[in-house]
């Protein structure tokens, strides 16, 4: 295999490429399908390959700049991106992790930073995912139930996003792509929240901003997807540039990695087709737990198989991701001959 | 070729916008990367690749640029990025259309 290890000149280490192109792949699947950036993945992956910390975090930002750039025009292309909603969703976020790192400040001066950090991120990620596994399950039985009675539901109890939508401040605004028409206030609010959130646990925000489209703004499922993604690609293109300055970033890495996670993304994004919007969510709600795990193991001192068992978990949901790709793509194509057919 | 110019320049223009706001984002979005990387202040105190031992090629183009300014090493990482992204992203694009796959606007279904 050292035929494969080619020297990183900026991070100063030898680096398997296969790794590096393995690595960008899972993360590729797994962001174009759920709209997130990834970096759960990447860093601790890199890292425990041997990649010093700032310069995992610097290189995962680079390549998360050109994938999401891939996934967003894929997304684009599927009319799954509001790009208004994700522009007044920003204005919101900028705030809100200005913030969200004051209060990361003032935690860091009375020494509870670590901890307090660690501990709200679990019980956040474990909420959320709760929340989303127990909508998919409410959604199944009520599926069922309407199969077994062959009666439609009754008129649905209004969610929390139609409520929130309905909310009459003004400027009301009609956002095309995801078919809410709600108080400009509402996404620019949302952002806020999910920018303080997401600044105070420092991930990204894609786990927090993808449910939060769902269950807040009311966004169909693929378009939460597709807007996160657009503002994950504006979060990776500063995120590249500011960490190059700093000379934190390997370019050589974070180019092989793109290779591989330019594929992954389009893969993942066209996999979306397949799949109704509820099954995301509940692929969506098993990674949020597999990640809960994996900080709980870090909380608990286990850094190694808290970095292993998130590579592994990645591999393994991207392997399902393509899994329904593939079979996705056998039924259309048994579809379209059945359809071509001619009638005897 | 007057209607294929004319649809390239509509595809063109849809996504002027979302350029423009990447553009404006760009610089007044300091706060961002905290969230995005989150990372730990770095411990090098040099930022210097060694490149005596570095044969002609990318990794020495990539380590002169490092050395040179780190100003202009952001930009090109940027620059390297967003652009592989697009050439990936449409290359690929062509390849899963050749295998004959539908990538036409999607029903929204919950």
């Amino acid at each position: 295999m050292d035929i494969f290890n080619i020297y990183l000149p900026i991070a100063g280490i030898e680096f398997n490429v296969l790794l590096l192109l393995l690595i960008g792949t899972t993360v590729g699947i797994c962001g174009g399908f759920f709209g997130i950036g990834g970096a759960w993945i990447v860093t601790p992956a890199l890292n425990i390959f041997g990649f010093p910390m700032p310069y995992a975090i610097g290189t995962d930002l680079a390549h998360m700049g050109g994938k999401s750039i891939v996934s967003t025009i894929r997304h684009g292309k599927f009319g799954n991106v509001d790009a208004k909603l994700a522009v007044s969703m920003i204005v919101g976020t900028t705030v809100g992790m200005e913030l969200g790192a004051k209060l990361v400040l003032y935690l860091e001066r009375i020494g509870m930073a670590e901890t307090v950090i660690r501990k709200a991120y679990v019980i956040f990620l474990f909420l959320i995912g709760s929340y989303v596994l127990y909508d998919y399950i409410s959604h199944v039985r009520q599926q069922k139930k309407i199969a077994i009675s062959g009666v439609p539901a009754g008129p649905k109890r209004d969610t929390l996003a139609q409520k929130l939508n309905r909310i009459n401040i003004p400027p009301m605004i009609h956002f095309k792509a995801s078919g809410v028409r709600c108080s400009l206030w509402l996404p620019i609010l949302v952002g806020f929240a999910t920018g303080i959130v997401a600044s105070i646990l420092g991930v990204g925000g894609g786990f927090i901003r993808m449910p939060a489209l769902v269950y807040l703004i009311g966004c169909p499922t693929l378009v939460a997807v597709g807007t996160d993604l657009f503002e994950v690609m504006i979060t990776g293109a500063y995120g590249a540039f500011t960490y190059g300055v700093k000379g934190r970033v390997d370019l050589l890495a974070a180019m092989w990695m793109l290779v591989g996670a330019a594929v992954g993304v389009q893969l993942g994004t066209i996999a979306v087709k397949y799949v109704r919007g509820y099954f995301i969510r509940l692929l969506f709600a098993i990674t949020i737990f597999i990640a809960c795990s994996s900080v709980l193991l870090k909380q608990l001192e286990l850094q190694t198989p808290s970095s292993i068992l998130i590579l592994t978990a990645g591999i393994a949901i991207s392997t399902v991701i393509l899994t329904l790709l593939v079979k996705g793509v056998i039924r259309e194509k048994a579809a379209i001959r059945s359809a071509k057919k001619p009638l005897l | 070729m007057k209607c294929r110019k004319t649809s390239f320049l509509v595809r063109i223009q849809k996504f002027k916008i979302p350029f423009i706001i990447l553009i404006l984002f760009i610089f007044i979005l300091p706060s961002i990367i905290y969230a995005a990387g989150g990372g730990k202040p770095a411990t090098k105190i040099y930022n210097v690749a060694d490149t005596r031992a570095m044969e002609p090629g990318l990794s020495k183009w990539i380590a002169d640029i490092y050395n040179s300014s780190l100003w202009m090493y952001g930009g090109v990482i940027v620059l390297v990025m967003a652009s592989m992204g697009l050439f990936i992203g449409l290359g690929m694009d062509k390849l899963v259309m050749l295998l004959g796959i539908n990538l036409g606007k999607l029903d929204h279904h919950e």
